[in-house]
């Protein structure tokens, strides 16, 4: 059996993936990114493969990703993560035309072909508002961690109106509302909506076509996804692997290369 | 393949463009200085410098000065100086350059710009750059004209004659104005003499951009066209002009029939609309280089005059041709639709790949709209459209890996498509 593996290293969290020659995850890690991308890049990788029992040199292919791609050293060459996470998204969900990715300062809509591949994508313009870091520093205001966000907004019953989708003014916002007594679920819903309406509106510049699926950390906030799925008017996938999707893919198109045997592949054809 | 690419860009021409250009600045320098010639301060966009040549005035593109700076990597610190003075953080990064640059006595590296005898605010859309005159001419006390240029309101994208009468009766306004400040009156033959060079010149360079239809082609229509943009502005006219333009088309039709291109090999052909990021413009271009991927036509590099679908000055009627220029034949007066139909040529004749979209933060008049531009070449045209995002001044706007990362992602999948459609890239060696 031949492996392959894909490496993400993200603005917040680093994950590894390795798969089997059936495209099958045998293992999975994930690690918070740091200031050593390096060091997150070789941790990520180290752990998922102690997770798989396997030696470096049993990996065929790895391939980089995400914002620090360069920085995977190891890597045998870098794949922008639009690429992974159409990939990955089609990989989990095959019928996925639609892919919503919300990073840690990127946000992205990517249409899909049946095969995977990146037909066109639109991304947030140079600010980075209503992006992940929005979540944090909303998080933050609230003093919640992220991971709490998505079920206590669930009980929200009065959902506040953002007046912004500022990553920074939004501390503001919410502190107002916090003076003016209203409840933290309230307001992490009025979040979890400032940040849906952005998204959406990049997705319908891609064309909001079925099956959507949406990918990475964020899509673990079921209160996002939530509220995606009512500004959409459509069910929206989230796969339990949805966190992986772009190690995923790295990992995919590293395997691709595997099967496809040297020299089937220009180095510059995935630069 | 992650490295830097290493190309070399520069050619003869860029030598010999070196060679005018401080020509140019030196000339400018030395008004500054007190040798009793004009200068005058006017707009790339749509320019009508044949009037002035003719009385020997300097033109003087303060667009043209702000874009060296920042070139130079020098920019920020007379932005900076603007915001001090109250310039809004999203004000046009050009106009806030130019009057930190003022306030700094108008010296640069590359010349000391002389303070204008004249404003000549060639109004074609832009408001800003209304107020920016209007700022300049409280500044330096100089006498100032904005010549109106309405705004083309026709289907087919002629200007109405009564348009062109306007125009012209302004252009005799300016006339009179120039005779008061120069203290010479027009001499006709001169001027025509002038406009004829304009139209030959205008005829190469439209000959020289019919060329990178060839594949490879034999430039790259964004980068390199700067490089023959400076002198078609300053230098439009002029017998120097004029030899440049027979230099760089000679240049060029070698190329052609050598088959050189600029890179090493042209894997893609693409249209870019958006003027330059001009603080990081070497690694800007290497985005596009390590994918092999060569502008063949630009819009940005007919700001100043669009020539290659026909128009040239006419010496026979000058006045009229200077006023359609200024109405028709610039991309800044011309209605989206016609930037549309413009790009879609590019893309239809210059066999391109694909459109980029460079649009800039602080430039909300030229960059609105170009969203539903994408849509447009994306959905209407099935052309692949990449749309981001900087500056052309502002080196606080350019974010590196940000764009590095939505450019890879489209070629990404611009060859991923390749290779599934079956016709593989060749691999290079």
């Amino acid at each position: 059996m031949r492996y392959a593996a894909g490496v993400d290293v993200g603005s917040t969290q680093t994950k590894a993936v390795i798969v089997d020659e059936d495209q099958r995850i045998i293992a999975r890690s994930l690690t918070d990114t740091g200031a050593y991308l390096v060091r997150a890049a070789d941790r990520a990788f180290q752990s998922a493969l102690d997770q798989a029992g396997l030696r470096r040199d049993e990996i065929g292919q790895v391939i980089g990703t995400g914002y620090g791609r360069f920085k995977v050293e190891f890597g045998d060459t870098q794949v922008t993560e639009i690429g992974c996470h159409a990939k990955g998204a089609w990989a989990l969900i095959p019928a996925t035309r639609t892919v919503i990715d919300i990073g840690g300062q990127d946000t992205k809509a990517i249409k899909v072909s049946d095969r995977g591949e990146v037909l066109d994508f639109a991304m947030n313009d140079k600010c980075a508002a209503g992006s992940g870091r929005f979540l944090t520093n909303s998080a933050e205001a609230v003093g919640l961690e992220v991971s709490e966000m998505g079920a206590r907004s669930m009980d929200a019953r009065q959902p506040v109106r953002l007046s912004t989708v500022c990553t920074i003014f939004v501390e503001s916002d919410i502190l107002s509302y916090l003076a003016q007594g209203k409840r933290v679920e309230d307001i992490l819903a009025g979040v979890h909506s400032a940040i849906a309406a952005r998204t959406v509106a990049l997705v319908r510049r891609v064309g909001s076509e079925s099956e959507i699926t949406m990918t990475g950390g964020v899509s673990r906030n079921m209160g996002i996804v939530a509220a995606l799925t009512e500004k959409l008017a459509m069910p929206v996938n989230v796969s339990p692997d949805s966190h992986f999707t772009g190690a995923l893919g790295a990992a995919i198109f590293a395997m691709e290369r595997v099967l496809a045997g040297p020299g089937a592949f220009a180095p510059e054809v995935l630069a | 393949m992650s490295a830097p690419t290493g190309i070399r860009y520069q050619g003869e021409l860029h030598l010999l463009q070196k060679e005018i250009m401080a020509k140019y600045f030196a000339e400018a320098t030395a008004i500054a200085q007190g040798n009793g010639r004009k200068a005058a301060h006017l707009l790339i966009a749509g320019n009508p410098v044949e009037l002035l040549r003719a009385f020997d005035v300097l033109p003087i593109y303060p667009e043209v000065n702000v874009l060296q700076l920042a070139v130079r990597k020098g920019s920020l610190p007379f932005i900076q100086k603007a915001e001090e003075l109250g310039y809004a953080t999203d004000n046009c990064a050009y106009v806030k350059a130019d009057i930190g640059l003022f306030h700094a006595g108008y010296k640069t590296p590359f010349a000391t710009i002389p303070k204008p005898d004249i404003l000549v605010c060639n109004y074609v859309g832009c408001n800003v750059y209304l107020n920016w005159f209007e700022h300049l001419a409280e500044l330096t006390g100089a006498p100032a004209m904005n010549i109106d240029i309405p705004f083309i309101r026709t289907a087919d994208g002629e200007p109405t004659a009564d348009d062109v009468i306007y125009v012209v009766k302004q252009l005799e306004e300016l006339i009179v104005l120039l005779e008061n400040v120069t203290g010479r009156s027009l001499d006709w033959s001169a001027f025509t003499k002038i406009v004829e060079r304009s139209a030959r010149t205008g005829e190469l360079w439209a000959e020289i951009k019919a060329m990178t239809q060839s594949r490879p082609a034999p430039y790259d229509a964004y980068f390199d066209s700067v490089t023959m943009m400076a002198p078609l502005y300053t230098l439009r006219g002029t017998e120097e002009g004029l030899r440049f333009f027979e230099v760089a088309h000679r240049e060029m039709a070698e190329r052609v029939k050598a088959g050189t291109g600029p890179l090493p090999e042209e894997r893609f052909r693409i249209v870019i609309e958006g003027p330059p990021p001009w603080p990081r413009l070497r690694v800007f271009r290497d985005m596009f280089t390590r994918w092999g991927a060569v502008a063949v036509a630009s819009t940005y590099s007919t700001v100043g005059g669009l020539w290659e679908f026909g128009f040239r000055h006419d010496p026979a009627h000058p006045l009229e041709s200077i006023a359609r220029h200024m109405l028709s034949y610039n991309v800044c007066n011309r209605t989206f639709l016609q930037r549309y139909e413009q790009m879609e040529r590019y893309v239809d004749e210059w066999h391109a790949d694909a459109v980029v979209i460079h649009s800039v933060k602080s430039c909300r008049l030229f960059s609105a709209g170009q969203g539903d531009m994408r849509e447009h070449f994306v959905r209407d045209r099935d052309v692949p459209t990449l749309l981001i995002e900087s500056d052309l001044e502002d080196p606080r706007y350019f974010s590196e890996a940000q764009l590095r990362n939505r450019i890879d992602a489209f070629f990404e999948a611009l060859e991923q498509r390749r290779i599934t459609a079956g016709r593989g890239a060749p691999v290079p060696a």
